[in-house]
Parts: structure tokens; C-alpha cells; sequence
């Protein structure tokens, strides 16, 4: 193991005469559960820090008067611990009496029911009378978008307030102390949260509960599909809840998403956006025989990264097969950035992850919405933020004002100063550093002064980084997807290299679309299309889609088995939780003589040069993480070392974006079509920009304006967003179908926007 | 063993028979003997006598099924009933589930949804009595005394698998005066009352 881990102190422990090595530091629950021995809990939850509400994870120690709180107290050396005895089973039960006080006999009805910890609790600690009392009072059920709160169920345990606060950031719920008259209050109703429906994920009672769902099916009734969220890269850990449709349709139907929520967290798309899979496909074999044909005339494979490994490593495979080139327009600037990186910093991937930044005390965020783009990102930062009090920089064109409460320095960068920006925090973090005579000729000729006035960022912005660095150990750097399609990419991923080469920050990359670091990987890409193009979850001139509005139609997420590679440098399995009855990509490539027999066959086969191991799609788990929340789902890719070989180039001079700028980003809810397509994230995009924006281009809210995007007309409604500031609106791209997938130029685009009517007409 | 059977030890005692007659000529006195005796006749006035009284006094020993059926004991299990809540008119079942995943026959099913009131509202709810081996769980389980069964217990039908939906089970609005208490496999025992224990209440 790391060297850190050696280094700690062990601590022998007796818990129940049961003689325990553990590391130092370590609650006694944490040492219990390691050790599979129970103690009772109602409002410890594994991700958050202990809550310490419930008071049943009580122990005796032996020398200690009184009881002691196991999730708050660190193990000492040689300490003797009883979890269990006649007076900590009345002290339980005497717990449970109070939480059941009035607490309505609804199991019947109650969407827990089944899984309800205080309906479990209840019957462990044997209470089946009410001794006391309390005046009861009408506590309404309230409704906050997808969630609806029953107050008269909540235990107030503390878990929904401490996810929101601590794990999410979003810091809407607080709890209102008024002794029974206590109750969960949503602080800002009006101001749609985040809606990502962790509050209710970790209730451990029938009080948060989805509305869409509720009632609808008892929990046991429900099959859960252990699965991934492929909606963006993080590739989030779910459950497809499934059952047949209704009584007269034994189709299956996805009824809810959960999580292994002690561990891991959702984002709204991924808990609400299920219902996406491809519904019209059938087994046609005349329209089989016409996408070999295409295939077969093919010069170009235009696809988008909403594909998994095994289907990346078929196309790579047809393309060779029938001499096509293939290209990628969401991973292609990935894909150069990689190998860029790479030359420099000698390895295939960057070395951080999600849990380094919620471990770090300084995070710089440069270069992506991260709240929108990547929402466990976000998340990460808000645990950063929170328990390690982390100084967030966030560096961006646009202010983000729904993570004000997480940053604590906003650093703004003209549009397109991307790569000057990058190069003035090099010449800062290396001042002091011994660097190679090439990187300091590269930074000694670097005008600090033009970069500064160009970018807008002043010198002085940069050197108070000095403070949110004071006495700071851990430091992570988060690039997001802006950078990808920025002409000068090469050299902004050098950049980034040295900076991950001669500082400690750790280094994050967020891949810009679900499976782009797999198809990176795997996928020798190109840039331009030419000649016939097949499309494959991409326009083209024959079209494959999973939207189900292509010339033939492939499964979705949700209905294959496969990999996808994520943030974390990890490869997770996907499984089928619906059934799909149409042709799939396997069954093209075995009519041209690369198939295999299943698709799931090439999980083995993925490059090895390039991290990937050879393990049966079988034998990855879907759902495994370590007692301690420690994610073990599928297995990590090796960082495979690669040749250092670089030329940096001078900074470019910076191409000036000014009028009116467009900045394509989805909403954190609503982050491709394929989320554009369930019942609950459906919505209608509208451009929202600030009235500076609205005096800049001549319009007013509520008016339909048209602009040009990569040579494609857009309509939209134009709305006002009083938080925002500046000349850039933000425009949704998911509503545009399989072309959203081709959005290939920067994110910023400077475009001449024309009133073309009012309203939605 | 067989000391301790006591088999033989009550007062038993041979009944006089007249020995069998073996010759022909015995054999039709034997016959003529029984007839003069009339004994035909005796046999022939009960006859008359019942079938006097069942055509003429209504004492009638057989029914006319299918016209006619036997009354059949409140706890025979047969073709299920959906009560009713006697105030309200409102059905009983809650749509907990509980028959559902009790029931071996995996033949119940239910759609439930989440109502305009807030309320979980039943939308549909069948048996298949082509697989139900009326088993009473389904009653037993019911919190609610909602399912019950019945007394139809003729389930012929054209096809092996038939369904039952929750209207056909259901207590008629206007029969719901004479909707009974289901006395078998799962209602409230007779000293019910005797075993409730009061919650405290702060009002
Ligand atoms: S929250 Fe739990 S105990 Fe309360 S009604 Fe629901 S299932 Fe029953
Ligand atoms: S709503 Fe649920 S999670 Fe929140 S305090 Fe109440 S019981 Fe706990
Ligand atoms: S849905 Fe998410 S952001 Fe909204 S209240 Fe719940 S935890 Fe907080
Ligand atoms: S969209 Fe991304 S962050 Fe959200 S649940 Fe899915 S994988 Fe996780
Ligand atoms: S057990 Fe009773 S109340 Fe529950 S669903 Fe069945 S019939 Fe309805």
C-alpha cells in the first residue's frame, strides 16, 4: 500500500472480546464496521461527517462513565468496547419510543415501506406500544420540485440537511428547532434547487420522497439493475428500478434511479433523467442490409462519445475494415490534449481524482461551468469547501452565481485568453522552482504585461493567489471542457503539464462528454469529415441513433451491456436494465467480418498499450465499494508512461472576442438529448443572457432571435437572467437532437444575433 | 400388544340367522315366504309418503343446481370479495401490496398511483383465478379486512386463465347494506376488543 498508510499509527482495540488491530484515527464505529461487527445507527451516513443526532450508535468503554457516542469517538489504544448489553438495548429502545411517538401508521401506503430504517428499527428494539405523547398538529406534505417532503414522517435524523449542505453545496434545507414542532424547512423555495434529489436518496424514512415515483410501486416489487449513469463522465454508481409497466403491459418499465447512496452521490439527470432508452426499434433486416451497404461506402465514421468502449472498439475496427476515417467531434480536442499532455508529462493520464479535490484545501477551477458541466465535480468541491474550509478559485469568462457559497476568489478571464492565462499562472507557481532551460526560456519570454492587459486578469489578481495558498497542503487543479476545442489546445495542455510537472497541485481533467476519455483512448480520431459519412449517435449522410430518429436504430444506455471509462480513470460496467429488440452495432460489424460474438467480448480486448486490462466484462462489479465508501466498481486504468519529447510555443496573440458572445452550456439537470428525452428533464431551451447582453444585441426578454452556430442556424427564446453579467448569454445546446453532438468549434461563439419574433410562436 | 387391545371384551353377541337355503326348493320358499309378508309395500309407503311431502308440503331434499344452490358456510374460501368502509362507501384496500407479495400463486396484481387528494389510489387490481388455489393468505395478510373471500365458488370458465378485475369484486354501492363481515382465515378475533390497549393521546 502507499506509503502514507504505513506511516499511520496501529492501535490494538477489544470490542466485545474481540481483539482488533485499526489504524489511529479511526471512529470506533468506523473500526467496528470494518471488522463486521454491528452497532445500531439512524443518522450516520457514511459520506458525510458524523451527524450525531440519533445517539443510537452508543457504546460502553470500559473506565468511562456513561455511554459514548461511537461515530464521534476516535478509538484509543487499548480501549475495551461493549456494543451490546441489557442497559444499551434499553437505551436503544427507549431511542426508537421517542422517534415513534406519534408517527403516523402509514407503512401501508408508504413509499419505504420495506426498506424504512425505522420500521426495521422499530421491530430490532421491540416496540409495539406507544407509552407517550405529544400533541399533534397538521404538518401539510410540501412539494419542492421533484420532492415532496412529508413533515409528519421526517425523524429529523439531519441526513438530507448535511447532503445538501455538505456533499451538494447548495446549503437549501436547514433544520427549524422548535422541539416536536421541528421540521425540515427548504430555505430558498422559490429558488429551484439543484434537484438532484440526494436530500431524498439518503432519507431513511418515507419523508423525501419522489414525486413522480411515489405511490406508484411498493420497493419490493421493484428488480434494481445494478448500472452506471452515463449521461456525463463521472459515471456515477446507480440502480435501474424496473417492473412491468402496468397490469396490462408486462413490458418492463424503469420506475425509479437509486444509489448506493452511504457511498456515492447522483446529480438530477443521472436520478431523474431515466427514461431515454430507444423505444421504436424492431429487427429489420432490410434497413441491416442498408447500413452494411453504408458502412461499406463509408469514408468517414462521424459518432459522439455517448457510445461505450466495446462499441468504440467495433467502429475503430469497421473503419479499419472498410478503410473509413474516424471522427469525433466531442473527443477530438480531448483526444489532442492527451497527446500533447502526454509529451510532457511522460504518462497517458492525469494522476488525480474526485476524492483529491474533496481532500484538498486549495482548488483552482479553470476553464469550464463546472456546476454545470460536471456536477460531481461541483460536488467534490463543496466537500472540499466544507470540511477542509478549501479556498476555491474558480476561473471562468462567466461568474457562476449558484456556487458563490463555494468560491472564494472569482477570477475572470476575457473569452478565447485561455491559453495567456495559463501561461501567467505557470510564470507564478514556478517562480521558485529549478526548471529545464527550455520551459525557463519559454517563460522568460512570456509579456506578463500584454497577457494581463489582454486577458484582463491584472497581475495583482494572480499574485494574491499568494494568500489562499498560506499555509495550504494540498492543492488540486481542475481543467474543464472549455480548452478542448480552443485552436491552441496543444500548447494550453504543455502548459498544464508543467504546471502538474513542477507544483503539487494534482491535476483533474474533465472529460467533455460521457464516454470521451474512453473513445480517446481507444480511437485513433481525425478532424475533418469528408466524402460519405456514416453517423453513428452523430449527423451524417446514413445515420445511426440512439434518440431513435436515425435511418437505423441502436440501443441507448440503459438497454446494453459495455464500459464506459470515467473522470476517475475508471472502467465501469453498464448493464441492460430494458430490453432491445432491433439490430446493434455488433450485428453490422459481423456482417462485415469484425464482430464478435457478443459485444461484451471486446471488454478483454480494449487497447492495453493504453491502460486498459484484460478482464471479462463479467467479472467488473457494478455496484462495489469499500465499507469506508471507497469506489471498487469495474477496475482503474494503468497510467501508462509515454516518451517525453515537447516543443512549447510562444503564446499566441489573442484573437479579441468582444460583441455579443454565445457560451453553449446545458443546464446541470438537462445535460444532452438523451436527458431531453425522459419525461421529467424535459424542457424547451431558451438563450439567457444579462440586460447588458439584451442592450448589446438589441433585444428584449421574451423575444425570438436567430443566430448562426457552426454554420447551422439557431432560434431561440431569449429570456433575461438578472444574476448574470457581461456581453455572454448562455445557450442550451440539448435540445437540438444528434446535431447537438457536432457542436465541434470553442464553446464561445461570437455571434450576430437577430430579433426574429416574440414568445414561442 | 394385543392383551392390551381389548378387543372382545364388550358383551358381543351372534345374531340368529337362519341358515341359508341350499336346494331349489328351499330357495322358493324362502321367496315366497318374504313376499306374502308384504314387505315390498312397507318400503313403497315411505317412498310415497316422502314424495307426498315434498310435492305437496314443500319439504323437497334435493335442490335444482344450477336453478337452486346450498347455502354454503361463511368461511368457505371462493371467488374473492373488495369490501367496503361501511360510512364512507369508499373501498377498503389501501394498495399496501401486502396480498401481492404474499400471494404463492403469484396470480394478484396491482397498479397504484399517487392521487389528485395526495391519497395512493388503486387504478386497477386483478386475480387470475386460473392459477388462485384459494389459500387465504391474501385475506390473512389484509390489514385492512379489505380481501375477502367469498361464497362463489363456481370457477369454470371458457379459458384456463381468468381474470377478475377490482369492479368485479367490489361490494355494489347499493348492496353495501348487506355487506358482511367475513368470519374465516384472517378477520378480527371475537374478543378483539379485549386485547386493544389504548395510545396515550395529548387531547
Ligand atoms: S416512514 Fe417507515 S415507519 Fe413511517 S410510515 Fe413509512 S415505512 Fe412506515
Ligand atoms: S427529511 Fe428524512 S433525511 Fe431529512 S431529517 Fe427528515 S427523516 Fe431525516
Ligand atoms: S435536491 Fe439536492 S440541492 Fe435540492 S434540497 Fe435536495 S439535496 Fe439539496
Ligand atoms: S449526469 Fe454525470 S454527475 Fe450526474 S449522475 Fe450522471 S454521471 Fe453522475
Ligand atoms: S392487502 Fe388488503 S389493503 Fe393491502 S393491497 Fe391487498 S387488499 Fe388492498
Amino acid at each position: 500500500m502507499s506509503a502514507v498508510k504505513e506511516t499511520k499509527k496501529t492501535i490494538t482495540i477489544t470490542i466485545d472480546g474481540k481483539e482488533i488491530q485499526a489504524e489511529y484515527g479511526k471512529s470506533i464505529l468506523q473500526i467496528a464496521r470494518e471488522n463486521g461487527i454491528y452497532i445500531p445507527t439512524m443518522c450516520y451516513l457514511t459520506k458525510v461527517e458524523p451527524i450525531a443526532s440519533c445517539r443510537m450508535c452508543v457504546v460502553e468503554v470500559e473506565g468511562v462513565d456513561g455511554f459514548v457516542l461511537s461515530c464521534q469517538e476516535k478509538a484509543v489504544d487499548g480501549a475495551k468496547i461493549t456494543t451490546n448489553s441489557q442497559a444499551l438495548f434499553r437505551e436503544r429502545q427507549n431511542i426508537m419510543k421517542l422517534y415513534d411517538v406519534n408517527h403516523p401508521l402509514e407503512c401501508g401506503v408508504c413509499d419505504k415501506s420495506g426498506e424504512c430504517d425505522l420500521q426495521n428499527k422499530t421491530l430490532e428494539f421491540e416496540v409495539d406500544e406507544q407509552d407517550f405523547t405529544a400533541k399533534e398538529m397538521h404538518r401539510p406534505v410540501q412539494n419542492w420540485g421533484f420532492i415532496s417532503y412529508d413533515p409528519s414522517l421526517c425523524i429529523l435524523c439531519e441526513k438530507c440537511v448535511r447532503v445538501c449542505n455538505e456533499i451538494v453545496g447548495s446549503e437549501q434545507l436547514q433544520i427549524s428547532v422548535g422541539g416536536y414542532k421541528s421540521t425540515i424547512v427548504n430555505t430558498k423555495p422559490d429558488n429551484d434547487c439543484v434537484s438532484c434529489g440526494e436530500c431524498m436518496a439518503v432519507c431513511p424514512v418515507g419523508a423525501l420522497v419522489s414525486s413522480d415515483f411515489k405511490y406508484s410501486s411498493n420497493a419490493w416489487e421493484l428488480e434494481k439493475i445494478p448500472s452506471a449513469c452515463a449521461m456525463c463522465s463521472a459515471g456515477c454508481q446507480l440502480y435501474y428500478e424496473v417492473k412491468h409497466t402496468s397490469i396490462d403491459n408486462p413490458e418492463p418499465k424503469i420506475y425509479r434511479v437509486t444509489n448506493e447512496f452511504e457511498f456515492s452521490n447522483l446529480c438530477g439527470a443521472g436520478r431523474f433523467g431515466f427514461d431515454f432508452e430507444n423505444k421504436t426499434a424492431f429487427k429489420d433486416s432490410r434497413k441491416l442490409e442498408e447500413a452494411i451497404k453504408a458502412f461499406k461506402k463509408a469514408d468517414t465514421i462521424a459518432f459522439s462519445s455517448y457510445i461505450s468502449n466495446e462499441e468504440a472498439l467495433l467502429l475503430s475496427k469497421i473503419a479499419k475494415k472498410v478503410g473509413a476515417k474516424l471522427v469525433c467531434s466531442d473527443s477530438y480536442g480531448l483526444s489532442r490534449f492527451l497527446k500533447a499532455y502526454s509529451s510532457v508529462s511522460g504518462k497517458m493520464l492525469w494522476d488525480g481524482t474526485l476524492e483529491d479535490i474533496a481532500t484538498s484545501d486549495v482548488i483552482i477551477s479553470f476553464g469550464g461551468k463546472i456546476a454545470q458541466d460536471a456536477p460531481m465535480v461541483k460536488n467534490h468541491i463543496a466537500m472540499a469547501s466544507k470540511r477542509n474550509k478549501a479556498r476555491v478559485i474558480y476561473m471562468h469568462p462567466i461568474e457562476d452565481y449558484t456556487i458563490q457559497n463555494l468560491v472564494t476568489r472569482f477570477i475572470k478571464y476575457e473569452a478565447g485568453s485561455e491559453e495567456g492565462v495559463l501561461a501567467m499562472l505557470l510564470e507564478f507557481l514556478t517562480r521558485d522552482k529549478e526548471l529545464d532551460s527550455k520551459i525557463k526560456a519559454f517563460i522568460d519570454e512570456l509579456d506578463i504585461g500584454y497577457l494581463s492587459a489582454e486577458s484582463s486578469v491584472s497581475e495583482e489578481e494572480i499574485e494574491s493567489l499568494k494568500l489562499d495558498f498560506w499555509k495550504r497542503k494540498r492543492f488540486s487543479l481542475i481543467i474543464g471542457s472549455d480548452i478542448f476545442n480552443h485552436e491552441r489546445v496543444e500548447n494550453i495542455a504543455k502548459i498544464i503539464a508543467l504546471i502538474e510537472k513542477y507544483t503539487n497541485f494534482k491535476l483533474i481533467v474533465i472529460p467533455p462528454a460521457s464516454n470521451s476519455l474512453g473513445v480517446s483512448l481507444i480511437c485513433d480520431l481525425e478532424k475533418e469529415k469528408e466524402g460519405f459519412v456514416v453517423g453513428v449517435n452523430a449527423p451524417g449522410d446514413f445515420t445511426l441513433s440512439s434518440l431513435g430518429d436515425g435511418d437505423f436504430d441502436l440501443p441507448a444506455f440503459n438497454q446494453i451491456e459495455g464500459t464506459i471509462t470515467t473522470i476517475n480513470k475508471q472502467v465501469v460496467p453498464l448493464n441492460v436494465a430494458l430490453p432491445y429488440d432491433g439490430y446493434i452495432l455488433n450485428d453490422i460489424a459481423k456482417e462485415l467480418g469484425v464482430g464478435s460474438d457478443l459485444t461484451i467480448d471486446l471488454t478483454k480486448e480494449l487497447p492495453k498499450e493504453k491502460g486498459f486490462e484484460s478482464i471479462e466484462f463479467d467479472e467488473l462489479s457494478p455496484n462495489a465499494f469499500s465499507v469506508h465508501g471507497e469506489d471498487l466498481r469495474g477496475y482503474k486504468l494503468r497510467n501508462v508512461t509515454v516518451e517525453v519529447n515537447f516543443e512549447l510555443e510562444e503564446v499566441a496573440d489573442l484573437e479579441s472576442f468582444d460583441g455579443t458572445i454565445v457560451y453553449c452550456v446545458n443546464p446541470s439537470q438537462n445535460p444532452n438529448p438523451f436527458t431531453n428525452k425522459s419525461h421529467l428533464l424535459q424542457s424547451k431551451a431558451t438563450l439567457i443572457g444579462s440586460k447588458q447582453f439584451a442592450t448589446a444585441a438589441k433585444i428584449n426578454d421574451g423575444d425570438r432571435v436567430e443566430f448562426e452556430m457552426d454554420g447551422k442556424k439557431v432560434t431561440r427564446v431569449f429570456r433575461i437572467d438578472t444574476s448574470l453579467k457581461g456581453t455572454i448569454a448562455l445557450n442550451p445546446i440539448f435540445d437540438m437532437g444528434l446535431s447537438a453532438f457536432w457542436v465541434s468549434s470553442y464553446r464561445f461563439k461570437k455571434v450576430n444575433i437577430n430579433k426574429v419574433g416574440s414568445g414561442d410562436e | 400388544m394385543s392383551e392390551k387391545k381389548r378387543v372382545g371384551v364388550q358383551n358381543y353377541r351372534f345374531i340368529e340367522l337362519e341358515p341359508t337355503p341350499t336346494t331349489a326348493w328351499g330357495k322358493f320358499k324362502r321367496v315366497l315366504k318374504r313376499s306374502v309378508k308384504l314387505e315390498l309395500f312397507v318400503g313403497l309407503k315411505v317412498t310415497f309418503r316422502e314424495m307426498f311431502k315434498a310435492l305437496f308440503m314443500g319439504e323437497m331434499h334435493t335442490v335444482k343446481y344450477p336453478l337452486e344452490k346450498l347455502p354454503i358456510s361463511p368461511r368457505y374460501r371462493a371467488i374473492h370479495e373488495m369490501k367496503r368502509l361501511l360510512e364512507s362507501g369508499h373501498y377498503r384496500c389501501i394498495g399496501c401490496g401486502l396480498c401481492e407479495k404474499i400471494c404463492i400463486s403469484d396470480c394478484i396484481r396491482m397498479d397504484t398511483r399517487y392521487d389528485e387528494n395526495q391519497r395512493k389510489e388503486v387504478v386497477e387490481y386483478t386475480i387470475n383465478f386460473g392459477r388462485c388455489i384459494f389459500c387465504g393468505y391474501c385475506a390473512e395478510v389484509c390489514p385492512e379486512l379489505a380481501i375477502t373471500h367469498g361464497g362463489r365458488y363456481e370457477t369454470a370458465s371458457e379459458q384456463r386463465a381468468s381474470f377478475s378485475l377490482f369492479e368485479d369484486m367490489l361490494t355494489p354501492i347499493d348492496k353495501l347494506k348487506e355487506q358482511k363481515e367475513y368470519p374465516g382465515f384472517g378477520a378480527i378475533s371475537p374478543n378483539a376488543d379485549e386485547n386493544i390497549k389504548k395510545t396515550p393521546l395529548a387531547y
